[in-house]
This record gives structure tokens, C-alpha cells and sequence, in this order.
């Protein structure tokens, strides 16, 4: 069985762009989430979100490649700029039939939608635009990827909600594993916080609305806890079998070991624990582990009240009294839920959680709840480089339709 | 058509390709061509002409965008169509 190695990071979060300033923002747990000023609130019950303030597009397009990319590719194209510098991706390897690209997006081009709509309805007076289509179709970003670098093998887009960027990097580890590409750049991109998602969601009630202050907004698995806080983002991974990563003398961040995807085949937006339990069974089972040998448990941790305690049923479903012992984190508590880019950005935080040996917090954890009573980490940030040093993390990906994907990774030792 | 209105039409139409391609107005001399000289494409050709149905309230039909690729073409092209109009 051919093993599989992560080599190159790249990220964009509300709290910062690149690996560097996103780990120091987590670790410190520290909070991205602030008002939203780009548009006109006062009609929405929700008024903040995870904007990605730091991210300046100027400094990876010129004006020209961005009047032809919506935002989410502009965050899916810096993300994979960044990945692929750090994994020192020549442009000739990168122009190659064996290098692939897999992105996830719940929302793709959504800012140049809602543009086109304004016009659709301006009964004339609007901006028309011939590129509405190519802005906005899902599988955008990863097309612009596969154009800008020349990379030549399979080309795709994963949309399953909140578990796409997930679902993304776990097809993605497939096809290098059974042959179908040696190298992969797969993750996800999404930027949704536009007036009409925000309406949108505001109707479905489960956003967040404890606006003040914007920061404690979101507080997975504490019993106040009334909904997830909507955010932007982009995480992209390259990936390539240890041999490749080997020889390029790369550096190699973790070994990814497992993926599981299964469907709750149940309600659109209704959780079931035992969809999302068996996710992480098929997960485990890909990496050929056992439950007791998971060391840390990214979770998908939305703060909404439905999936914290489905959560964590499922987690007591696979891990027994030992799910007791894990310590799990919802970093959406820092950066909010940024839907198809999530499941990427998570998984990620887990990798560089396995690097740095050290757990970031929930934050804004406030009251116990019953039906959520496992280690949340809600001290703050856990050294975990001694008794039993975090090795091996799993990442939980849930999205709405019943899409569930679970993502293993585990530090890279030799054997 | 005054010499007065040729000019606002040439100047209207530089405006347009400047917005869309975000080049340099010194580069805009009437043989200059969209696709050769400032790397345009098609997506950019059919914006141009959205934006020029817009400026000048005409109807370009699909079988004429492919003439609307240099300035003098562009500047004749809309003076006959709002001739025809």
C-alpha cells in the first residue's frame, strides 16, 4: 500500500493568511470573528462572521486576473500559492498528467452571483457581465488552479456542504493511493458571508445572533451555545506519495492514514450519530488503526445545539469510556464555519496539532452541558508532547444533506 | 456626425477597453487590436461589447463581434449601428 505524505500547507482564516500566523492565532486562542462592514446589516439578526481581513488580494493577483476570479478562487489560488512554495513545487513537476487537483465548495463563486442577480433585477440598470458564468460555476477554483500551475490529472470539484474541503482531501489521498495520481494539491475554498447568504441563513435560524461582543459569538459545546458563526477561508494541502516526497527531500508535516465518508440517509439538515460514527469507523478502518490509538479529535464543532451533542454521541458510539480520554477541539470557536473550506482548514489544524504537539482551545466555553460532557479543552491551549504525546488526530467533517467525511492523520515516523 | 462626436465616440470607447483590460490609455492608438496587441479573449470581447450596448444604447448582434476588435473597427462599427438605429 502506497503511503501518503503531507508536503505543503497553505491557509487562509480570519485569523490570518499562511500557516505561521493562522497556528500562532489558534494556539493563542485567539478570536477572528468581528462585525461584518462590507455590506448593509441592520435587517439581519446576525451581524458578525470570520472575515478574512488579512488576506489582500493585490499581493497575488494584478487587477486584471481579478476582475476574473471571484473571491473564493482569489482564496483558493493564494492558498495553493503558498502550498506549493513550501512544498518547493518546481513548475515542471507541478506540469505533469500524475499532478491532480480536488477542491471543495459549498457556495463557489456566490459574490459574483448575487452581482448578476442585482443586475438581473435592476430591470436594466445593472452591470451585465459576460463572465458571470466562469466566476461563479463550483468547480471555478479548482479549474483556475489546474490553469495556472499546468497541472494536468484529474480535475475536481467536491460540494458536500460543510464536509466538501473533508470530502476534498480524502478523494484526493485515494487517487495517489490506488494510482491514479502521484501528486495531488486538494483542499477547499469557500467565501459566503455575502447579504444574501447571511438572509438566507438568518431564515434557517441557525447562525449565531449573541453579537456582542463579536468574539464570544460562537461557543461549541457550551449549553448557551445558539448557532454557528459564518466565515471565509481557504485550506489546500499538497500531497504525494512518501516515496516522491523522499526523493524531492521535501518537508513532510504528516502522513495522511484514513478517510471515511458515509451518508446519514436521513434528513437534509438533521444530524444522526450513527452516520457520523460510522464515518469515523470507515475512517479508522482505511488507516488500519484501532479507536485507542486515536490521540486527538478535531471535531466538527459547529455550536449549533443539534450537532455538538450528535457529535459527541458519535464520538461515544466509536470511542466508548475512552472518548472520555480524548481531547477535542472546535477551532470554529476562533475562525467560525467557513462550510465547503472547513473540513480542509480542520484537518490541517490537526496535522500542525500532531507537528507542534499542542492542542488548541475551544474557546468561549462557558456552561456544562449534559448531553456534551467530554474533554473540549476549554482551559486553553494543551501541551501534549509528554505522557502520551499527541501521534495520531482525526478531523470530523458533518455537512448538511447528511454528508459526513473523516479525515486520519498521524505524525511521519520511518516504519 | 461632427468631428466633435467622432472624437467623444473614439474617447467613450477607450474609456470601455481601459475599465475592461485595465491597460494603459497610451497604448490605445486606432489600429491597435484587443486579442494581439492587449491580450484579450473572447470572454473580454463579448464584455466590451456588453459595455458598449450599454454607452451607446445599440444592439451589437453576435455575427459582428468579431469585427469589434481594434479601435477604428470598434469607433466604425458603433457609428454605423446608431446610423442604422
Amino acid at each position: 500500500m502506497r503511503r501518503i505524505v503531507i508536503t505543503g500547507i497553505g491557509i487562509i482564516t480570519p485569523l490570518g493568511v499562511g500557516r505561521e500566523s493562522v497556528w500562532a492565532g489558534l494556539a493563542g486562542g485567539r478570536s477572528g470573528i468581528s462585525h461584518i462592514d462590507c455590506f448593509d446589516t441592520s435587517n439581519l439578526k446576525t451581524t458578525v462572521a470570520g472575515l478574512c481581513r488579512d488576506f489582500t488580494p493585490e499581493q497575488f493577483f494584478d487587477e486584471r486576473e481579478m476582475s476574473r476570479l471571484d473571491r473564493v478562487s482569489q482564496l483558493a489560488l493564494a492558498a495553493t500559492e503558498m502550498a506549493r512554495r513550501e512544498a518547493k513545487l518546481s513548475d515542471d513537476e507541478l506540469n505533469s498528467y500524475d499532478f491532480g487537483v480536488i477542491m471543495g465548495t459549498g457556495f463557489g463563486g456566490q459574490n459574483s452571483v448575487e452581482e448578476f442577480v442585482g443586475a438581473y433585477y435592476s430591470n436594466g440598470k445593472g452591470r451585465r457581465s459576460a463572465i458571470v458564468i466562469p466566476k461563479s460555476m463550483y468547480n471555478a477554483a479548482s479549474s483556475n488552479i489546474a490553469i495556472r500551475y499546468k497541472t494536468r490529472g484529474p480535475n475536481i470539484t467536491i460540494s458536500t456542504a460543510c464536509s466538501s474541503g473533508a470530502n476534498a482531501i480524502g478523494n484526493a489521498f485515494h487517487l495517489i493511493r490506488y494510482g491514479h495520481a502521484e501528486r495531488m494539491i486538494a483542499g477547499g475554498a469557500e467565501a459566503p458571508v455575502t447579504p444574501l447568504v447571511m438572509d438566507a441563513w438568518k431564515d434557517m435560524r441557525v447562525l449565531s445572533t449573541k453579537n456582542e461582543p463579536a468574539e464570544r459569538a460562537c461557543k461549541p459545546f457550551s449549553a448557551n451555545r445558539d448557532g454557528f458563526v459564518l466565515s471565509e477561508g481557504a485550506g489546500v494541502v499538497v500531497l504525494e506519495t512518501l516515496e516522491s516526497a523522499l526523493e524531492r527531500g521535501a518537508h513532510i508535516y504528516a502522513e495522511i492514514l484514513g478517510y471515511g465518508s458515509t451518508s446519514d440517509a436521513a434528513h437534509i439538515t438533521f444530524p444522526d450519530p450513527e452516520g457520523e460514527a460510522q464515518a469515523i469507523n470507515r475512517a479508522l478502518k482505511d488507516a488500519r488503526i484501532g479507536p485507542e490509538e486515536v490521540d486527538h479529535i478535531n471535531a466538527h464543532g459547529t455550536a449549533t445545539k443539534l450537532n455538538d451533542a450528535s457529535e459527541t454521541e458519535a464520538i461515544k458510539r466509536v470511542f466508548g469510556s475512552r472518548a472520555y480520554e480524548i481531547p477535542i477541539n472546535s477551532i470554529k470557536s476562533m475562525i467560525g464555519h467557513s462550510m465547503g473550506a472547513a473540513g480542509a482548514i480542520e484537518f490541517i489544524a490537526a496535522v500542525l496539532a500532531i507537528e507542534k504537539k499542542l492542542v488548541p482551545p475551544t474557546i468561549n466555553y462557558e456552561e456544562a452541558d449534559p448531553q456534551c460532557d467530554l474533554d473540549y479543552v476549554t482551559e486553553g491551549p494543551r501541551r501534549m508532547d509528554r505522557g502520551r504525546p499527541i501521534r495520531t488526530a482525526i478531523s470530523n467533517s458533518f455537512g448538511f444533506g447528511g454528508n459526513n467525511a473523516v479525515l486520519v492523520a498521524r505524525e511521519y515516523s520511518e516504519q | 456626425m461632427t468631428r466633435q462626436a467622432v472624437e467623444s465616440i473614439e474617447d467613450v470607447v477607450k474609456n470601455i477597453i481601459v475599465a475592461e483590460l485595465r491597460v494603459d490609455r497610451e497604448r490605445l492608438a486606432p489600429s491597435t487590436h484587443l486579442m494581439k496587441d492587449l491580450g484579450a479573449d473572447s470572454l473580454d470581447a463579448l464584455n466590451i461589447a456588453l459595455r458598449l450596448e450599454e454607452a451607446f444604447k445599440i444592439k451589437i448582434p453576435d455575427e459582428a463581434i468579431p469585427r469589434f476588435l481594434t479601435i477604428e473597427n470598434i469607433v466604425q462599427g458603433v457609428n454605423e449601428h446608431l446610423a442604422s438605429n
